[in-house]
C-alpha cells in the first residue's frame, strides 16, 4: 500500500511540473527550461507574503499565487516577446539564461539556507494513515489533488473556454489564429503565467511538505523527462508520462538500487526516444519541428 | 550581505596586488552559490566578521588582513581558476578551500606547485591531513570521515536498550557513501545488525520511498551522515510513516535551528562544535559581533568560520612580518589554538598532524520537559593517530 501511495504522490509532483513544460511548448513550441527555476522563485516568494501576511496564511498564498501569475506574464512580456520572430533555438537559450540569473537572485535575497515556510505559515504537516497500513502527509495528499485539479480545469479550459481555443489555435497555426483576430502576444502572456502558476503551485506544495533551498530547481528537471515520455505537446500525455516515470523510480528504489532511481527517468526517456520519439501521445509532426 | 561580501571581494582584489606588501594576502576559494552552499556561505561569512575584527583591532603583526573571496559554485573548474589568480596575481601567502569535496583536486594541485599552505575550512578534512600529514595541507573542519561513524556508533551502543538494527542514510555523494559504507562495515564490531544503506540522490523530490524501505527493514536506529537536507528530509520521512525509533546524524550547522523547530527527543546530534545553547563567553561574543556586522546568517552558524578565523591568525601571528608561504607554513605545523569551549579541546598540529591530535564529539537532542536542547552526551575524544 505504501508502495502505491509513494508512486502517486511522486507522479503528481512530477505531473504538476511537467504541465507547465508542455503548456509553453504546445503553445508557443518554446523549451522553457527555466520552468524548475521559475518553480523555485515563486516557492521563494511564498516566504516573502509569509513574512508579509503572517498572521493570514491563506492571504500569504493567495497573494504568492498571484504573484507567480504576474512573473509569468513578467518574464514573456519583458524577455520572450522580444524572441518572437527568432529561431526557436535562440528562446531556449534565453530560457537557460534566465534560469542562471533567477538562481543568482534566490541566494542573494533568500540565502542558501534551507527554509520552511510551513513553520511561517504556522501550519503543520499531519499525516493520515489510510486503509491498508499506508501513510501519507497532509501536503502530499494535497499535492494530489492539486495536480488532478489542475489538469481537470485545464482540459476543460482548453476546451470549452474562450482563451483555451485560442490557445490551441496558436499553438496549431499561428498565423492564420492572427489573422482571424487572436491577440498572439496576449495568449502567449496567458499562457506563461498559467504554466508559471501550476509551476509554482507544485513548488509551494513541495516546500510546504519537505522544505526549500536552491536544490527544488534539479527538482523541475527531473520532471521533464515526463513530459517528453508523455509527448511534449499533450498534457494526457504528461501525466501518463509521470506515472511511468514515478513507477520505475519508486520501484528502483524498493527493489533494485536506491541510486538508479536518478537516472531510471532518463533510461525510460531514452527508451521511448528509440522506440517512438515524439511520445506516448505527442504529435509527431510537431516533435520534428524541433 | 552577499553584495556586501561580493563588494569587498572586488576591491580587495583590486587593491590586492599594490597592497600585497603591506598586508596578509589570504586567498579563499568557496561554494557561496549553488546548491551546497548553505554548508559554506554561513562559514564565510563568519571568518569575514572575524578577520574585520581583527583588522579594526590593529591587525596581526601591526599589518591587516586582505582576504580575497572568490566564489566557485562547488565547481571544480571555477575553483582551479580562483586557486590560479589567487596564487600568480593576489600573491596569497595562505590558500583556503571551503568548497565540496569535488573542488579539492585542482585546488591542491595550484596549491602544491605554487608551495602555498591550503587550509581546509567547512569542508570536509582530506585524507592528506591525518598522520602523516602532507606538508601543505591542514584542516580545521569539525567532521571527519571514519572518526565520525566511530563516535556515532559509539553513542549509539551506550544509548541503545536492547539489540540494534541499524538502518544507514547517505547522500549519493563519494564522500558520505564511502562513509555510511564504513559505518556498515564497523557496525558488527558494535554488535549491531545492519538493516540497510539508502544511498539517496541529491535533488530527490520525495524522501519516502527511501524512509519506507528503511522502516520495512526494521530499522530501529538510523544513522545518517551526510548533507543536512538528506539527513532532516530522511528523518521527516520516517517520522511521517509513523517511526517513532532513534535518529542519529550528524550535526551541521543548520542543526541547533533545526533541533529547535523539530523538537524531537529521539533525533539525536553528534558534531565537534558546541551548540549555542551551552551560552558560553565565546557564544555571547559571536552573537554580538554577528550582530554588530548585520549578518545574514545566524550566529549559530558561525563556528565553522570563527574557528578557522581564530587558526589563521595565530598561524599569521607565528609567522611574523615580513610573511611568506613557507614561514606560514612553519607557523602551522606546532601550532596550538585554544578554541574557547567552541570544541572539546584545542587545535593542535604537529609536523605530522594537520588535522587535530584529540577529536572531540558531543551528542544532543531535544528535551520536552525542559523545552530545551540537552546534552544527551557530554564530550568524548578518540585520539588522531
Amino acid at each position: 500500500m505504501q508502495l502505491a501511495i509513494n508512486i502517486i504522490v511522486l507522479a503528481a509532483i512530477y505531473a504538476l511540473i511537467a504541465c507547465g513544460y508542455v503548456m509553453i511548448y504546445r503553445v508557443s513550441r518554446v523549451l522553457n527550461l527555466a520552468h524548475g527555476e521559475l518553480m523555485m522563485f515563486c516557492s521563494y516568494l511564498l516566504l516573502t507574503t509569509a513574512s508579509m501576511f503572517g498572521g493570514h496564511p491563506v492571504v500569504a498564498i493567495v497573494a504568492a499565487l498571484v504573484l507567480s501569475l504576474l512573473v509569468g506574464a513578467f518574464v514573456y512580456v519583458f524577455l520572450m516577446r522580444r524572441m518572437t520572430g527568432e529561431m526557436v533555438l535562440a528562446a531556449v537559450l534565453t530560457t537557460i539564461a534566465l534560469g542562471v540569473l533567477i538562481r543568482g537572485i534566490a541566494i542573494l535575497f533568500w540565502s542558501a539556507q534551507q527554509q520552511y515556510p510551513i513553520t511561517r505559515l504556522g501550519f503543520s504537516n499531519m499525516t493520515f494513515a489510510l486503509p491498508g497500513g499506508g501513510r501519507i502527509s497532509l501536503f502530499a495528499a494535497l499535492l494530489i489533488a492539486t495536480t488532478a485539479l489542475v489538469y481537470g480545469a485545464l482540459f476543460l479550459f482548453l476546451r470549452f473556454g474562450r482563451w483555451g481555443i485560442r490557445m490551441r489555435a496558436a499553438g496549431q497555426n499561428p498565423l492564420l489564429a492572427a489573422q482571424r483576430g487572436v491577440s498572439l502576444h496576449a495568449v502567449y502572456a496567458l499562457t506563461w503565467s498559467l504554466a508559471t502558476l501550476t509551476g509554482a503551485l507544485a513548488g509551494i506544495l513541495i516546500s510546504l511538505d519537505s522544505g526549500l533551498d536552491a536544490t527544488m530547481v534539479t527538482i523541475g528537471l527531473k520532471a521533464f523527462p515526463a513530459a517528453l515520455v508523455g509527448g511534449l505537446d499533450s498534457l494526457a500525455g504528461a501525466l501518463l508520462g509521470a506515472l511511468i516515470i514515478a513507477f520505475a523510480e519508486v520501484m528502483m528504489i524498493h527493489y533494485v538500487d536506491p541510486l538508479l532511481s536518478d537516472v531510471v527517468p532518463f533510461l525510460v526517456l531514452i527508451a521511448m526516444l528509440v522506440v517512438r520519439p515524439w511520445g506516448l501521445f505527442g504529435t509527431k509532426e510537431e516533435l520534428d519541428r524541433v | 550581505m552577499r553584495m556586501k561580501i561580493a563588494v569587498a571581494a572586488m576591491a580587495v582584489a583590486i587593491a590586492g596586488s599594490a597592497s600585497a606588501q603591506d598586508a596578509y594576502v589570504v586567498g579563499i576559494t568557496s561554494a557561496l552559490t549553488g546548491p551546497p552552499a548553505s554548508t559554506y556561505a554561513p562559514a564565510m561569512e563568519a571568518l569575514r566578521i572575524y578577520i574585520d575584527r581583527v583588522n579594526t583591532n590593529g591587525g596581526i603583526n601591526g599589518k591587516k588582513v586582505n582576504l580575497v573571496l572568490l566564489d566557485d559554485s562547488a565547481e571544480p573548474s571555477k575553483a582551479a581558476a580562483n586557486m590560479k589568480r589567487l596564487t600568480t596575481q593576489d600573491e596569497a601567502i595562505l590558500l583556503i578551500n571551503a568548497s565540496l569535496s569535488s573542488t579539492y583536486a585542482p585546488t591542491i594541485g595550484e596549491a602544491k606547485r605554487a608551495s602555498i599552505p591550503l587550509l581546509f575550512a567547512g569542508g570536509v578534512c582530506p585524507n592528506e591531513v591525518y598522520p602523516p600529514a602532507d606538508p601543505l595541507q591542514f584542516c580545521t573542519t569539525a567532521y571527519a570521515a571514519t572518526f565520525d561513524s566511530r563516535g556515532a556508533l559509539t553513542f549509539v551502543k551506550e544509548t541503545a536498550k536492547g539489540e540494534v538494527t541499524l538502518g544507514l542514510a547517505a547522500m549519493a555523494i563519494p564522500l558520505s557513501r564511502g562513509e555510511m559504507e564504513f559505518a556498515q562495515k564497523i557496525a558488527p564490531e558494535f554488535g549491531f545488525k545492519v538493516a540497510g544503506l539508502e544511498v539517496i540522490p541529491p535533488p530527490t523530490p520525495d524522501y519516502t520511498p527511501f524512509a519506507t524501505k528503511l522502516k520495512d527493514a526494521g530499522a530501529n536506529w538510523v544513522f545518517s551522515w551526510a548533507p543536512w537536507v538528506t539527513q532532516v528530509r530522511t528523518f521527516e520521512a520516517l517520522r511521517r510513516l509513523d517511526w517513532k525509533n532513534d535518529y542519529l546524524t550528524w550535526a551541521h550547522l543548520e542543526a541547533e535551528g533545526e533541533l529547535q523547530r523539530l523538537k524531537d527527543q529521539k533525533l539525536f546530534v553528534i558534531g565537534a562544535n558546541s551548540l549555542y545553547q551551552d551560552n558560553l563567553p565565546i557564544h555571547q561574543e559571536i552573537r554580538e559581533a554577528v550582530k554588530k556586522a548585520g549578518a545574514k546568517y545566524p550566529a549559530e552558524q558561525m563556528s565553522e568560520g570563527w574557528i578557522a578565523g581564530m587558526v589563521i591568525e595565530a598561524a599569521l601571528k607565528g609567522a611574523g612580518w615580513p610573511a611568506t608561504p613557507a614561514k606560514v607554513q612553519e607557523s602551522m605545523q606546532a601550532l596550538k589554538v585554544d578554541l574557547k569551549g567552541l570544541r572539546g579541546g584545542p587545535i593542535e598540529w604537529t609536523k605530522d598532524n594537520h588535522f587535530r591530535t584529540k577529536q572531540f564529539y558531543r551528542v544532543y537532542r531535544w528535551d520536552d520537559a525542559k523545552k530545551a536542547i540537552v546534552v544527551a552526551k557530554d564530550w568524548y575524544s578518540f585520539d588522531v593517530k
